[in-house]
């Protein structure tokens, strides 16, 4: 475990600390949510040159907060944390319920809302369910702040949006609509594993069973982030749910779809399992309705 | 250069100076002599250096030993009282589930949540909450044993 | 306490305790004062020259104390592996400790021993190596083929073995059958995996003499090794063997670059040196060979196998290693001995390639054949409309049948049939349906994968050892010492020596205590591998325990007045047959054989019992093993297939195997359940895998190499330990901990096939292979 420039660990306790950190190493500098996802990307050689770990976690970014209009999360909420959430056994947030019940522990237990949007990583799960309940980040940088949606944080593979003094301060969720319902399923090898594939679905039905605000969030390597697919929304909004509907939604992911062939799978394989999934938690969903 | 971190570690205070970047694997094997916690992978995916900070089980090979101030860490050392083991070590020996050991510790402290907070756990929620935990030699069939045996006991003593 | 109240019982381990609260005694925990820590710098091409290797700048950091490069070390030929004599024929000695040539990516080109982890670390990248890339091969049919580049001076077209059997005469064979089958099968490159790491601390004194404590299988073939690769008396080398290792199986069978390294950078130092791999070098160390396997195989309609013939090739990697001897027992043992007919042509090649080195892994090329003859059998009986258990009875060898391997023995206890139709049973075998015949998108169905013929040890293979000793210490509480070379994997050894001892000696097993041992104190021991513990290491520890008995009784004889013969040792005490009031606890008797010749009564000075009772009661033995006797086991598996994601979940598992005689169910299950989870990792999602152009590992962390984790396993795995009572064994018991790793992948593959009519020959059965075969790819 060598970050050999590496001077010191921080752990500020207000945003003013944060600043002049900031101030002091610039670049050099490297925020610390969780830290899960740190450790793997200094072992494949991504985080050359770091001078300082600025740990988020004594900012009090912690408290989950309930108001009239949705949930606000604080950046430093872990997982684990997370299963308390009221709300969580609804339909609406049985994406979160689902993207929730992967193992394993040790990673609940350590892993931030805000380490986990920021890291821009397509192969995790609960992101993926925030951004298909319209989830929207409070991003803080030096003594302002500015809100994004999910989608927008992401640039690129394991690289956010963000300027280099920003940092994650919240996760707004909205109040979901009545009717809603949501799912995720993840296609992993083995139960400790990121995911091969990831969809996470929210659909809201209304009368004659007629969908309106429907999200499709495709992860793990179906792109390089994960990425609404607006083909597939397009097919389900304003039209009524049905197995031929969920399918005819799945099938229009390849507008949507660039994906990686690896050591792992094949583009050609994620690609098919993509559309598996997305009519399988579309149908997940609706059931969940009943 | 090294920094000072002051660590609660199974009810007792450490004051040590530290690499800032080192992790608390690293710390417990090698400044505190706590062998009990094992690096397998040093990458959070085997589980051999699952321990406690306040009562949740996490990888120590990921952990900043820096960020820990203030939190109680829990290692197997901490596990049982006075000479008296802690009944899922009881149960791993009574069911047979330790061969090489290598794994035991981790999947101990990954249990031992799950008993805190679920005292009458199934078989799927057990084979959950040790997902993270891998065993190259039981095929976790004893492991999940001695668990439900734990728990069973648990559940004993409490209602006598 | 007698031999029945202890054999085949649960007893609990008596190293369990001290693994639960934390385990002191892996070698991973050992360390000395003054310790050195080394790192090894590795090629990051996969076939190269060094011209120039500079390690100046290294050299000028401070708290490094030593690098070595290949022109610091000997350059001394060897072959790794433990079980054989370094000179032994049947090995190839193509290493040497540090090279100018390079042959596969992370091959280790420097080594440095420095104050601290992060300092030795830091020299690595102040060590400039220039390198020449040379042209590369991968696969080993292409590295046979004219022009492909040549690894190795000594070995035309990259083949280092070509072994070869024949029985009888294949063409008369296949003239005769109606049907002739044909069929190609691969399997893949997997890691042990271990959980403790490789890792040695290695301590050479002023005087040149060496002190080893290392996590491997065998200290006496570490000595061996060692003092080969220095060129130096092996009475220079002590090896401690540990009171335990954090897993072996197979893949801690070999010296390794960091015993010999670490070696020799003490001996230039004048410190200890201590070092352990990272999983990503482990990975990268050790694994089982890939073979691909052209069968052919004639049948009578009827099912009587005529003829088969195979030809195997064996991608070794850059060096021989394990891939040396691995080809023959997988020629012998997988291909050529399991089904009863007299015409049998194999040839095996071992390849070279600029993949990693390969090493032993439990089943050591049994489960690469198993899963080849295993599915063909499927895929005949199938065609034919055969039962394939009916098949396999049919060309199955019987009780007192001529051993295949040598016909000098017999097959005196022998239960494959017993354990087919166990397992049948209980599976529900008649309620199989036909291949892809269940209805909705998740299909389940049932196969079969078994193995007739398998070691216990390895009596009867040229070069490779097979003999062990012990000692056996009985002490004055009425406890005994237990002295032994056999290192515990993990695997139970530990509990089966104890429960021996104890069952021959008369006493409880918790009053055996496995003491310290090395190899200056204790008789040569082969190593734990294949499968010889229970058989072999349970002979030699039966016979020390009996030994040091006769020499109990020949004093308690005197003392009670009683002929030897008349007495015997019950629950820790001597008696005469049939009068429990005699008895004599055995602390007592040693009492007497411990004490002082003459005793101060306080009345004057009295000799308290004859000079011939005196003396510590050691009983000792070093001893081969009279036979190999087989043991047999069949699998039964049923899986679910998601048709529309090609997942395959194993639901149940019901394993039946002839050992001879349980010692400990508890501990068989566990070897049994373990076996599954390296079985099932095998067939379904374990694959060690590099990049196609510069042969750098792609899967050297558990992110990236997948193993069956709690949540994959089935949910029920029944054993059912079959009694044939073996008369060479210890109370009866043959072998048992490799078949059940070997069989699974041909059983898994049979299962898929009856869940959805496809069958794949090519291993690991991935969830994208299984929708490529459905066709929905």
């Amino acid at each position: 475990m060598a970050l050999p420039e590496l001077k010191e660990f921080c752990m500020p306790a207000t945003a003013d600390e944060v600043a002049s950190l900031l101030e002091k190493y610039g670049d050099a500098a490297l925020f610390v949510a969780g830290g899960t996802f740190v450790h793997g990307l200094e072992a494949r050689g991504f985080l050359p040159g770091v001078e300082a770990l600025i740990d988020l976690r004594k900012l009090g970014l912690d408290k989950i907060e309930k108001g009239r209009k949705g949930v606000t999360v604080g950046a430093s909420v872990k997982f684990a944390a997370l299963e308390g959430l009221s709300g969580l056994d609804t339909p609406a947030y049985g994406a979160l319920h689902d993207a929730l019940s992967y193992p394993p522990a040790q990673i609940m237990n350590l892993a931030t809302i805000g380490g986990c949007i920021a890291a821009s990583c397509p192969f995790y799960d609960v992101p993926a369910a925030f951004q298909a309940l319209d989830g929207v980040v409070t991003v803080q940088g030096g003594n302002s702040s500015r809100e994004l949606s999910i989608g927008d944080v992401y640039a690129g593979l394991f690289e956010n949006s963000l300027e280099a003094d920003e940092y994650i301060s919240s996760l707004f969720l909205p109040k979901q609509d009545s009717g809603t319902s949501s799912a995720y399923i993840k296609l992993e090898t083995n139960a400790n594993d990121l995911a091969l594939v990831g969809v996470a679905a929210r659909i809201t039905v209304g009368r004659k069973n007629k969908i309106s605000d429907a999200r499709i969030v495709l992860g793990g390597g179906l792109n390089d982030t994960h990425k609404r697919s607006a083909a597939a929304e397009a097919v389900l909004n304003g039209e009524q749910a049905s197995d031929t509907l969920f399918q005819q939604a799945a099938d229009a992911i390849d507008a949507d779809i660039s994906p990686i062939s690896d050591h792992r799978c094949s583009a050609e394989y994620r690609g098919a399992i993509g559309k598996v999934y997305v009519r399988r938690t579309l149908q997940q969903a609706l059931q969940r309705l009943d | 250069m090294k920094q000072l971190v002051t660590l609660n570690i199974n009810g007792e205070q450490h004051e040590l100076a530290i690499s800032p970047d080192a992790t608390l694997l690293t710390v417990l094997r090698e400044d505190l002599g706590l062998l009990g916690t094992k690096r397998g992978c040093d990458t959070s995916a085997c589980g051999c250096c699952t321990i406690h900070i306040d009562g949740k089980a996490v990888y120590a090979c990921v952990v900043y030993a820096m960020s820990v101030q203030g939190g109680e860490i829990t290692t197997i050392e901490g596990l049982g009282e006075n000479g008296k083991l802690d009944p899922l070590q009881d149960a791993f020996i009574e069911a047979g589930a330790v061969q090489c050991g290598y794994c035991t510790c981790g999947m101990i402290m990954s249990a031992k949540q799950l008993l805190n907070e679920e005292p009458n756990p199934d078989e799927e929620q057990i084979r959950h909450a040790i997902a993270g935990n891998l065993c190259r030699c039981t095929g976790y069939a004893k492991i999940v044993d001695a668990i439900k045996m734990a728990a069973d006991n648990g559940l004993k003593g409490q209602s006598s | 306490m007698s031999a029945a109240n202890i054999i085949g019982k649960s007893v609990l381990r008596p190293d369990a305790h001290d693994k639960v609260t934390g385990g002191r005694g892996y070698p991973v925990n050992f360390s000395l004062p003054g310790m050195l820590h080394g790192k090894i710098l590795r090629s990051p091409y996969a076939h190269a020259r060094i011209i120039s290797i500079d390690t100046s700048e290294a050299e000028k950091l401070p708290g490094v104390k030593g690098i070595l490069t290949h022109k610091e070390v000997p350059q001394k030929r060897f072959s790794p592996v433990f079980f054989c004599p370094t000179g032994a024929k049947s090995l190839v000695r193509d290493m040497v400790a540090l090279s100018d040539r390079v042959r596969y990516a992370g091959q280790p080109v420097a080594a440095v021993a420095a104050t601290t982890e992060a300092i030795a670390e830091k020299a690595l990248e102040l060590i400039d190596v220039d390198y020449e890339e040379l042209p590369t091969v991968f696969d080993p049919e292409e590295a046979m083929q004219e022009g492909a580049p040549q690894l190795h001076e000594d070995a035309p077209d990259n083949v280092a073995k070509n072994p070869a059997f024949e029985f009888g005469d294949v063409e008369k064979g296949f003239a005769e059958a109606d049907h002739i089958f044909e069929g190609v099968y691969q399997t893949q490159r997997v890691h042990t995996c271990y959980m403790e790491p490789r890792v040695c601390v290695v301590d050479c004194d002023k005087q040149g003499h060496f002190t080893l404590h290392s996590s491997m299988q065998h200290i006496f073939g570490l000595r061996e090794k060692l003092a080969y690769a220095l060129d130096i008396a092996e009475s220079r080398v002590t090896v401690v063997k540990p009171p335990y290792i954090g897993g072996g199986f197979g893949g801690k069978l070999d010296i390794g670059y960091i015993e010999i390294l670490a070696a020799i950078l003490s001996e230039n130092i004048g410190r200890p040196v201590r070092m352990e791999q990272t999983r990503y070098e482990d990975f990268i160390t050790t694994a089982r060979h890939p073979i691909k396997v052209y069968l052919k195989t004639g049948v009578k309609k009827d099912g009587t196998i005529t003829a088969r013939e195979a030809r195997s090739i064996l991608d070794t990697g850059a060096h021989a290693t394990h891939g040396a001897e691995v080809i023959v027992v997988h020629g012998l043992f997988g291909v050529t001995f399991p089904y009863k007919c007299e015409n049998k042509k194999w040839e095996g090649f071992t390849v070279y390639t600029n993949n990693m080195i390969g090493g032993g892994f439990r089943g050591y090329g049994c489960p690469q054949g198993c899963f080849a003859v295993e599915s063909q059998i499927d895929e005949i009986c199938e065609e034919l409309d055969l039962d394939p258990i009916e098949f396999r009875k049919k060309n199955a060898h019987q009780k007192g049948d001529p051993h295949p391997f040598n016909p000098a023995w017999s097959l005196n206890s022998y239960g494959y049939e017993e354990a087919m139709d166990k397992g049948a049973e209980r599976i529900g075998w008649s309620d199989r349906k036909p291949a892809g015949s269940g209805e909705g998108t998740k299909k389940r169905g049932i196969g079969i994968g078994t193995q007739g013929i398998w070691v216990s040890g390895c009596m009867g293979f040229p070069d490779i050892y097979e003999h062990t000793g012990a000692l056996v210490k009985l002490n004055v509480d009425g406890t005994a010492d237990l002295a032994s070379g056999t290192v515990d994997l993990g695997s139970g050894q530990i509990t089966m020596q104890t429960q021996i001892a104890a069952a021959e000696l008369g006493i409880a097993p918790e009053n055996v205590r496995l003491s310290y041992a090395d190899t200056d104190t204790v008789p040569f021991d082969a190593p734990t591998h294949a499968s010889r513990a229970t058989y072999s290491s349970g002979l030699a520890v039966k016979a020390a325990a009996a030994d040091a008995k006769r020499k109990l009784l020949a004093i308690a004889g005197d003392i009670m007045e009683a002929s030897p013969d008349d007495l015997e040792v019950v629950d820790g005490e001597v008696r005469i047959k049939g009068s429990p009031d005699s008895a004599m606890p055995i602390g007592q008797v040693v009492q007497v054989a411990e004490s002082p010749f003459i005793v101060d009564t306080g009345e004057g000075y009295e000799p308290s019992s004859p000079p011939q009772h005196k003396g510590t009661i050691i009983g000792a033995s070093s001893l081969a093993p009279p036979e190999n006797p087989s043991p047999a086991t069949a699998l039964f598996v049923e899986v679910e297939v998601d048709t529309e994601t090609g997942e395959v979940k194993v639901l149940r598992c019901v394993y039946a195997h002839d050992l001879g005689k349980v010692i400990n169910p508890n501990a068989a299950e566990g070897q049994v359940e373990g076996g599954i989870q390296q079985g099932i990792g095998y067939a379904l999602m374990e694959n060690l895998v590099f990049d196609e152009d510069t042969g750098a590992c792609l899967s050297s962390d558990f992110l990236d190499y997948k193993m069956p984790t709690a949540v994959e396993m089935p949910r029920e795995i029944e054993s059912i330990f079959i009694e044939t009572n073996e008369p060479s064994g210890p109370f009866g018991a043959k072998s048992l901990s490799e078949q059940c790793v070997t069989v699974p992948a041909a059983a898994i593959g049979a299962a898929v096939y009856n869940a959805i009519g496809v069958r794949i020959k090519e291993l690991p059965i991935t969830p994208e292979k299984v929708l490529r075969a459905l066709g929905k790819l």
